[in-house]
C-alpha cells in the first residue's frame, strides 16, 4: 500500500465504550474542575463569579458531589471493565509500565537533541500515554478518597483529628491542581497541539486513526495489526 | 390679757393695711381676670421687627394641663391687669433639679450665651398646656419624644449652623429596631432619645459627663437589657472596659448606635453573615492585636475555612466566630469557662457536628499556614507547589525538546521529514 492508501485506511484506536468513558471523564473532570477551583481560590472574582452562577456555595457543592458520584461510578465501570472485559483486558495489558518505556524516553530525548538516529517505536501506548493514563488514575484515587473523607465530615470526625481533614483538603485542592496541568498541558498538547496530530488526533470522537499515523507513531502497533491483517 | 388683745389689734390692723395698699396697686389678678384679654383669639403684639406673636391663651389647654389647677401668676408673678411685656417666667424656681441639669447640657450652655436657637423648657414641654410626660398627649410622652425632638435635628438649616448629626442618623433612628418599635409597633418600651440621651442633662458623647460616652454605654443599654449587661460585664470585653481600656468594645462598636437593627437583618453588624467582618474590625488590626497580644491571623484563617466560605456566600448555618466563642459572654481561650478552651472544644463542635469528640478536636482550629503553627499542612502544601512547579518545568522542557528536535530534522530533510520522526 502507497502511503496515500494508508493515510485512506483507518483503524480503530477506542472502542464506543472507551470512548464513553472518555467522554464522560471529559465532562465530569470539567464540571469538578470548575466548581472546584472555584472554591479554592474563593478569594478571587472570576470564582466569585463562578459560584454565584452556580447558585451559591451550597449549590455549588451539590453539582460538585453529583459529579464525583458519576465519576466514581464511571471508575468503577473503567475498572471493571479493564480486568474482566473481553475488550478491556488487552487494553490494561499494553498500558503497564515497562523497563522499555524508561529507555524509550531516553531515546526520544536522545533523539530530539540529535544524538539518536531512530525515534523510539510504540505499540499502542507510549510512555506518554502510559504517563497520562497512571497520572490520572492515581490523582482520581486520591482525589476521590480525600474527596469522601471531606464529604462524609461526620463520619470522618469519628476518627480523624482535625489536623487530618486539613490535610485531606489541601491534598484534594493541590491534587486536583496536579491533574488539571496534568490534562491541560500534557494531554491537550499530546492530542491536540502536536504537530503530528494538530488540530485534534480524532479517535476520541469516530474512534478512528488513519493507518499512516499510526504507522509513524506507532509502527509496532501498527506491525502488530498488519500481522493480524486487519488493515 | 389686756397685752393679748392689745398684740391682736396690732395684727389686725396691720392686715387691713397691707390688703388695701395691695388694692390700691391692682391686686394679683385671678386666671378669668387674664382671660379677658388673653381669652381673645385675636390679641397679639408686634415685635420690633414687625413680626406678630398671638397672646392668645387656650384656657382649656391650660386647665387641662399639669399647671392647670394653679393660676397664671404662680409663673407670671409680675402680672397685673393690664400689664406690660413681663419678665421671662423661670422654671427653676420650682423645677430647680430640672433647671440645674439643663444649665450644665450643651442646650443649656448655649442658651446661657444668648443662642436662642437651642431649646428652652417650653420648647420640648410647651407652654400653658405642659402635660406630664407619662400623658399621651404630652410632648415628652415616650411616643411623641422623637418628633418634639427631631422638630430641630431635622432641621437642615440648624444642622449645618452648629454642625450636628446630619439628618441620616435620625433618619437611620427612625428605621433602626428601637425606632420603628416605638413609631410603627408603638410600644413604650423601646428606646427614644432621652433613653440614652438624657433629657435635661444633654451633651455630646466625647464629654465624659455624657451619658452617652463609652464609659457609660454599657451601663446606659443594660437600663433595658440588664440581663445582657450582666454576661457583658463578666466577658473580657467587659472587664477590659471596666479596667478603663477604651479599645475594649462596647455594645455600640458592634451593634451601632442609631442604626441598631434586629439580628435577623441582614444589614445589621451582628447578622451572622457580617460577624465576622464586624469583630475583624478590631481583630484583623495590627496594632490592637499587638497592643493586647491577640492571637493574629484569625479573620484570614477563618475566611479561608469551609465555615468563612460558606457564610460568606449566605450559608448563615455555618458557624461564624459568635457560634464558638459565645456574643456577650466572650472569654479568652485560656478561661476554663471559655466555649474555645481546650477542654470544652469537643463539646463547642458537637454542637453542630455531634461525632466531633475529642480526638476531633486536637490541633488548631484556626489554621495558620507556616511552619510553626501548622507544619504538616504548610510542607504538603509546599510538596506540592514544587511538585507542581517542577512537573510543569518538565512537560515544557519535553515539549520544547520535541519541537526543536522537529525543527532540526526538518532543516536537514525537508518539510517532508523522514520516517518515525515525531
Amino acid at each position: 500500500m502507497s502511503r496515500g492508501d494508508l493515510a485512506a485506511v483507518k483503524v480503530t484506536r477506542m472502542s464506543l465504550l472507551f470512548r464513553i468513558q472518555h467522554l464522560l471523564l471529559t465532562v465530569l473532570l470539567t464540571v469538578l474542575a470548575v466548581t472546584g477551583f472555584a472554591l479554592m481560590y474563593h478569594e478571587n472574582s472570576l470564582a466569585q463569579w463562578i459560584i454565584r452562577l452556580e447558585g451559591g456555595v451550597h449549590n455549588r457543592g451539590i453539582v460538585h458531589r453529583i459529579a464525583a458520584v458519576l465519576l466514581m461510578a464511571n471508575l468503577v465501570y473503567h475498572v471493571f471493565y479493564m480486568l474482566f472485559s473481553r475488550e478491556g483486558k488487552p487494553e490494561l495489558r499494553q498500558l503497564f509500565f515497562t523497563r522499555r518505556d524508561f529507555d524509550d524516553f531516553l531515546q526520544s530525548l536522545r533523539y530530539n537533541l540529535g544524538t539518536a538516529k531512530e525515534y523510539p517505536r510504540f505499540g499502542k501506548y507510549g510512555y506518554k500515554e502510559k504517563f497520562q493514563y497512571w497520572g490520572a488514575s492515581v490523582g482520581i484515587l486520591l482525589i476521590g478518597f480525600t474527596g469522601f473523607m471531606l464529604w462524609a465530615e461526620e463520619f470522618s470526625m469519628v476518627f480523624f483529628p482535625k489536623v487530618v481533614l486539613d490535610l485531606a483538603l489541601i491534598v484534594h485542592g493541590y491534587q486536583g491542581l496536579l491533574g488539571f496541568v496534568l490534562l491541560y498541558l500534557w494531554h491537550i498538547y499530546n492530542v491536540h497541539l502536536h504537530p503530528s496530530v494538530f488540530p485534534m488526533n480524532p479517535s476520541w470522537i469516530t474512534g478512528k486513526v488513519s493507518a499512516e499515523w499510526l504507522r509513524r507513531e506507532h509502527p509496532l502497533e501498527y506491525e502488530k495489526l498488519e500481522e493480524e491483517g486487519l488493515l | 390679757m389686756k397685752r393679748m388683745i392689745r398684740h391682736y389689734l396690732a395684727a389686725v390692723l396691720a392686715a387691713a393695711a397691707l390688703l388695701s395698699a395691695g388694692l390700691a396697686a391692682g391686686a394679683a389678678p385671678g386666671v378669668s381676670e387674664c382671660m379677658d384679654c388673653h381669652g381673645d383669639k385675636t390679641i397679639e403684639k408686634t415685635l420690633p421687627g414687625g413680626r406678630t406673636v398671638s397672646l392668645y391663651v387656650d384656657l382649656q389647654a391650660y386647665r387641662s394641663s399639669v399647671h392647670g389647677k394653679g393660676s397664671c401668676v404662680t409663673c407670671h408673678a409680675d402680672a397685673t391687669a393690664p400689664h406690660e411685656k413681663l419678665a421671662k417666667v423661670s422654671c427653676g424656681r420650682c423645677h430647680g433639679d430640672a433647671d440645674k441639669s439643663y444649665a450644665g447640657s450643651s442646650h443649656g450652655k448655649l442658651r446661657a450665651k444668648g443662642v436662642t436657637d437651642v431649646p428652652a423648657c417650653y420648647d420640648c414641654h410647651g407652654k400653658h398646656d405642659i402635660r406630664k410626660p407619662k400623658d399621651p398627649a404630652a410632648r415628652t410622652f415616650r411616643l411623641n419624644i422623637v418628633a418634639t425632638c427631631l422638630r430641630c435635628h431635622m432641621d437642615r438649616a440648624l444642622e449645618q449652623k452648629y454642625d450636628l448629626p446630619g439628618q441620616q442618623v435620625m433618619i437611620a433612628y427612625q428605621q433602626s429596631v428601637h425606632g420603628m418599635a416605638s413609631k410603627k409597633s408603638g410600644l413604650t418600651g423601646s428606646a427614644v432619645c432621652v433613653d440614652c440621651h438624657g433629657n435635661h442633662a444633654i451633651l455630646p458623647g466625647d464629654e465624659p459627663r455624657s451619658a452617652t460616652h463609652r464609659q457609660k454605654i454599657p451601663t446606659m443599654c443594660g437600663k433595658c437589657h440588664p440581663g445582657i449587661l450582666e454576661k457583658y460585664e463578666m466577658s473580657v470585653h467587659g472587664k477590659g472596659m471596666r479596667a478603663g481600656i477604651a479599645e475594649s468594645p462596647v455594645c455600640t462598636d458592634c451593634h451601632g448606635e442609631h442604626t441598631i437593627s434586629k439580628v435577623s437583618d441582614p444589614n445589621s453588624p451582628v447578622f451572622a453573615r457580617n460577624i465576622p467582618k464586624t469583630c475583624s474590625g478590631c481583630h484583623e488590626n495590627e496594632a490592637i492585636s499587638t497592643r493586647y497580644a491577640l492571637p493574629k491571623k484569625r479573620f484570614s484563617s477563618y475566611m479561608d475555612s469551609f465555615h468563612g466560605i460558606a457564610v460568606e456566600y449566605g450559608m448563615t448555618k455555618a458557624a461564624n466566630c459568635s457560634s464558638c466563642h459565645g456574643v456577650h459572654d466572650i472569654l479568652p481561650s485560656s478561661d476554663p469557662a471559655s466555649p474555645v478552651n481546650k477542654a470544652n472544644l469537643p463539646k463547642t463542635c458537637g454542637k453542630c457536628h455531634p461525632n466531633a469528640g475529642p480526638n476531633f478536636a486536637k490541633g488548631d482550629v484556626h489554621v495558620e499556614v507556616s511552619p510553626k503553627k501548622a507544619m504538616g499542612v504548610f510542607a504538603v502544601r509546599l510538596f506540592y507547589t514544587i511538585f507542581i512547579s517542577a512537573l510543569v518545568v518538565l512537560f515544557v522542557l519535553h515539549v520544547g525538546l520535541e519541537l526543536y528536535g522537529r525543527w532540526n530534522r526538518r532543516k536537514e530533510n525537508g518539510p517532508d521529514g523522514k520516517e518515525g520522526q515525531s
